[in-house]
């Protein structure tokens, strides 16, 4: 007898979306970190170091995310590397936060005024305070819509990780979906509960923006 | 009497690409000295005083600041930043930093002192531009002229040998400007060392050692302020002067 979608077909979705927030909030804070790196390697003023970082960025950018879990998943298993399918798409998602949010933040270090690293070069900062007093809390202002919105996508993004077997909340849905042949019902509950994690984001994120172009009219 | 040489600048010359933007520069500022630097725009004069502090490298000539020649390395730069001032024309006061905060910044990263002192030379010196009440707000709440001061209590809590000005009241409203100059006014009765890039002649009259006159990247002439307004020597000198005079 094919099972009805209950509660017990609920907890799993539940789980699913547990293993999303999971695999996105390692992502994301991953690909935050190693992203700053990108981002100030990136503006650092040495040309060798800028071009590579460069290629690194277009590198990510430039191939499918999908190509980039099969290389972590599959061809590090060639190695002689076998991960576990969350380490794998985890490494795989951060490395390629990393280049996103480097990318961003690179714009936003580049559109603090130059005035103000004159200021502090001036003032007698040396490079280090220069970023952590100046240039990045106004960077970090400038870049927070633009953040919050990879945030979203990156949610979203995560039910990539279904292809090598990773069971998140997209999966999940497939998975129970199959078992009640109540497509409609299943996927709308998984939709919601997308919806209810990334919407307040979104309004969060254009909030931001619209307080960001009112600070800067003034 | 020969007071100390503070700065020295020796056939200084720099380019942008093939631009050359100072041509074979001298320059001496002993102890004390007021300098008024003009000219007309792309003149070099902003570019000069922004080599003394290498916010821009030279390609030729030497530079010396209080005996120590500033070259390529980390630690000359910073030890010429830390004797001289420096205020813009846009201020660049730091946005997210209280007026306070912004004069805090540099003593406790740079000179390294404890944040109460640092405080206590903050409060002195907005006291002295006269906006010590004004101490917690952020710059955005504060007038331009304002802001300007800050800008300049900021330079000098790094307590510099030298203060350089590039055009500091050229972004004011005019009812503002004369804040500005008295600050610097005070600033030179008190005896500080002063290089000042402005259009402003009748601060180059009241306040100048000397006036020099710069057009395309050279030092065309240069004179106490009497006489430099009264009889310039280069035609040159009395064209500019003429314009700038004419509608002031």
């Amino acid at each position: 007898m094919t099972p009805h979608f209950g509660l017990p077909e609920f907890g799993f979705l539940l789980r699913g979306l547990q293993w999303t927030m999971l695999l996105t909030l390692v992502a994301f804070v991953g690909g935050c970190t190693a992203g700053l790196a990108v981002a100030l390697l990136r503006t650092c003023g040495h040309r060798g170091v800028e071009w590579i970082t460069r290629i690194y960025i277009g590198l990510f950018q430039g191939t499918p995310l999908l190509l980039q879990l099969f290389v972590v998943y599959y061809g590090l298993a060639l190695t002689g590397l076998k991960l576990d399918a969350f380490v794998a798409v985890a490494i795989g998602f951060t490395v390629n936060a990393s280049a996103f949010l480097g990318e961003i933040w690179r714009g936003a270090i580049q559109a603090v005024p130059r005035g103000q690293t004159e200021a502090a070069m001036a003032l007698g900062l040396h490079y280090s305070s220069r970023m952590r007093d100046i240039v990045l809390p106004q960077a970090i202002r400038i870049s927070l819509p633009a953040t919050i919105g990879y945030l979203v996508q990156l949610i979203k993004g995560t039910s990539l990780a279904a292809i090598v077997g990773f069971i998140e909340l997209a999966r999940a849905g497939q998975i129970v979906s199959n078992q009640t042949f109540q497509p409609l019902l299943v996927f709308g509950v998984v939709g919601a509960m997308y919806f209810i994690l990334c919407w307040p984001l979104s309004w969060w994120g254009s909030r931001m923006e619209a307080r960001l172009a009112l600070a800067s009219q003034r | 009497m020969q007071d100390q040489i503070l700065i020295e600048m020796k056939g200084v010359q720099k380019w942008y690409g093939g631009y050359q933007a100072l041509r074979n520069v001298d320059l001496i500022v002993r102890k004390g000295e007021k300098i008024v630097l003009c000219g007309p725009s792309g003149s070099g004069k902003s570019t000069l005083i922004r080599c003394i502090n290498r916010l821009e490298p030279i390609q030729q000539g030497s530079i010396v600041v209080n005996d120590h020649r500033l070259d390529d390395s980390i630690k000359a730069i910073d030890v010429v930043r830390q004797d001289v001032g420096m205020v813009f024309q846009s201020f660049n006061l730091f946005p997210h930093m209280t007026v306070l905060q912004n004069c805090m910044l540099a003593p406790i990263r740079a000179r390294r002192i404890g944040k109460s002192e640092a405080e206590t030379i903050a409060r002195k010196y907005l006291e002295r531009v006269r906006i010590g009440d004004q101490a917690e707000k952020y710059p955005a709440q504060l007038s331009g002229g304002q802001q300007q001061r800050v800008a300049i209590a900021r330079a000098l809590c790094m307590q510099p040998k030298v203060m350089l000005f590039d055009e500091p009241t050229s972004a004011l409203d005019p009812e503002m400007v004369k804040e500005v100059l008295d600050t610097m006014i005070g600033l030179a009765n008190d005896g500080m060392t002063m290089i000042c890039v402005t259009h402003e002649m009748g601060f180059a009259r009241q306040v100048a050692d000397r006036v020099i006159f710069m057009a395309e990247g050279q030092i065309i002439e240069e004179g106490a302020p009497d006489a430099f307004f009264r009889n310039p020597q280069q035609a040159r000198t009395r064209q500019f002067l003429g314009e700038i005079l004419a509608h002031h």
